[in-house]
């Protein structure tokens, strides 16, 4: 049960909100709803997760990796499963988000050199982000640009944010989007 | 070093001068943290906005929400962020021995904090260890001090400076050279526990002072 309230009926201030939610997800999330309570938050942190669900510098299929990996490394599962059945809905294979476990991604075939190189610095992240050192960035550098980079590092901290905002407010969204994806 | 370019505001397109244009007014300059996002404007500008929304009076006050920010990026080991949060704080009127106790469990035993004030610090303690296990009593605590809005914004400054601090730490973000000389006040009262921040923590205070 959510520690504050799940606002249903939006209130005057959140109307716009819930309904640009509903728009981009097909309907509103509980996460929008444990939110309603403070409009202006509840504008902000929506418009951030819509901007970032969605294909941006980054597929956004790969994206949804990202995301995945971040919330089993921050040990926060916010979500978790409706960012899988997004990852599917987007052609992500199973073999791909299985291979995200633990480390096995290092391993794995079925991750490019610039892929894997992305799991590392979510891993450092998550370990201390002061210590994020030259073998990290010099793999980044070679798969992506500064406007992937800095979409990736903004995405990877914001997922690690929301997982510990949601899990702390107990909200739980099995299901994100209710519209098609692909 | 910086490990993506800083994008000056000469060379910002106009959503990227409207997020600097916001950071000033807040910051009272252009932090580097704000001009290394200038790489992708459509994102800096969501979220930049979360933290416009944090640095100012709203439902809870901006001092309260300082006292988190200092509490979380402390825990983060960000010298970054503290170090600029010392300074918030201290134009806001929070004195550099409040700051001090705010580290560890010293805010409990301290005179300085109310009981509204020590009820948040622990949530934000929690939250940070382990989000999946806040204690009931906790819980209790905030909740005879603040209402659902109120907690909803106090959960969303901690987790945004968490972020903020992994961010700007992995990115390699330095510290403006005008606060080279400024004395640390919570990492003076307790160092920081990662090694790699003590190092940061060691170069910074070698220094020289800015004129």
């Amino acid at each position: 049960m959510p520690a504050t309230m799940v606002l249903d009926a939006p209130t005057a201030d959140v109307e716009e909100v819930y309904r640009d939610a509903s728009e981009h997800f097909g309907h509103v999330p509980n996460f929008v709803k444990v939110l309603g309570t403070n409009p202006a938050f509840c504008r902000s942190i929506t418009d951030l997760v819509i901007r970032l669900l969605q294909d941006g510098r980054v597929p956004w299929a790969f994206k949804e990796l990202v995301i995945l990996k971040t919330l089993r490394a921050s040990g926060t599962y916010y979500s978790y499963g409706a960012h899988e059945q997004l990852a599917i809905s987007l052609g992500e294979t199973a073999d791909r988000i299985g291979d995200l476990n633990n480390s096995l991604w290092r391993e794995s075939p079925h991750f490019t050199t610039a892929e894997r190189a992305v799991f590392a610095l979510i891993e450092q992240i998550v370990e201390d982000a002061n210590d994020v050192g030259d073998d990290i960035w010099e793999p980044l550098r070679d798969g992506w640009d500064h406007g992937q980079l800095l979409e990736l590092s903004a995405l990877i901290t914001t997922v690690i944010n929301l997982g510990r905002m949601f899990d702390t407010l107990g909200v739980s969204d099995p299901v994100l989007f209710t519209r098609p994806v692909s | 070093m910086a490990r993506l370019p800083y994008i000056e505001p000469e060379d910002a397109d106009p959503v990227t001068k409207q997020v600097y244009d916001d950071a000033e007014a807040r910051f009272e300059m252009v932090l580097n943290i704000f001009k290394i996002t200038g790489n992708a404007p459509e994102i800096a500008e969501k979220m930049w906005q979360v933290y416009f929304d944090i640095l100012q009076d709203g439902q809870v006050s901006w001092v309260d929400k300082e006292l988190l920010i200092l509490k979380s990026t402390k825990i983060g080991d960000c010298l970054y962020c503290v170090t600029q949060h010392e300074v918030v704080a201290g134009r806001l009127g929070v004195t550099p021995e409040k700051q001090a106790d705010i580290v560890g469990v010293e805010y409990r035993h301290s005179d300085h904090f109310t009981p509204a004030e020590v009820a948040i610090l622990d949530l934000c303690a929690h939250m940070v260890v382990d989000p999946e296990d806040i204690p009931t009593e906790v819980w209790a605590a905030v909740k005879e001090h603040y209402d659902d809005g109120q907690i909803v914004e106090l959960v969303a400054t901690v987790g945004a400076y968490l972020q903020v601090s992994k961010f700007g730490d992995a990115l390699g973000v330095q510290l403006e050279e005008v606060w080279h000389g400024h004395e640390p006040v919570l990492f003076g009262a307790e160092p920081p526990v990662s090694a790699a921040s003590r190092h940061h923590l060691d170069e910074f205070l070698a220094q020289a002072p800015s004129a």
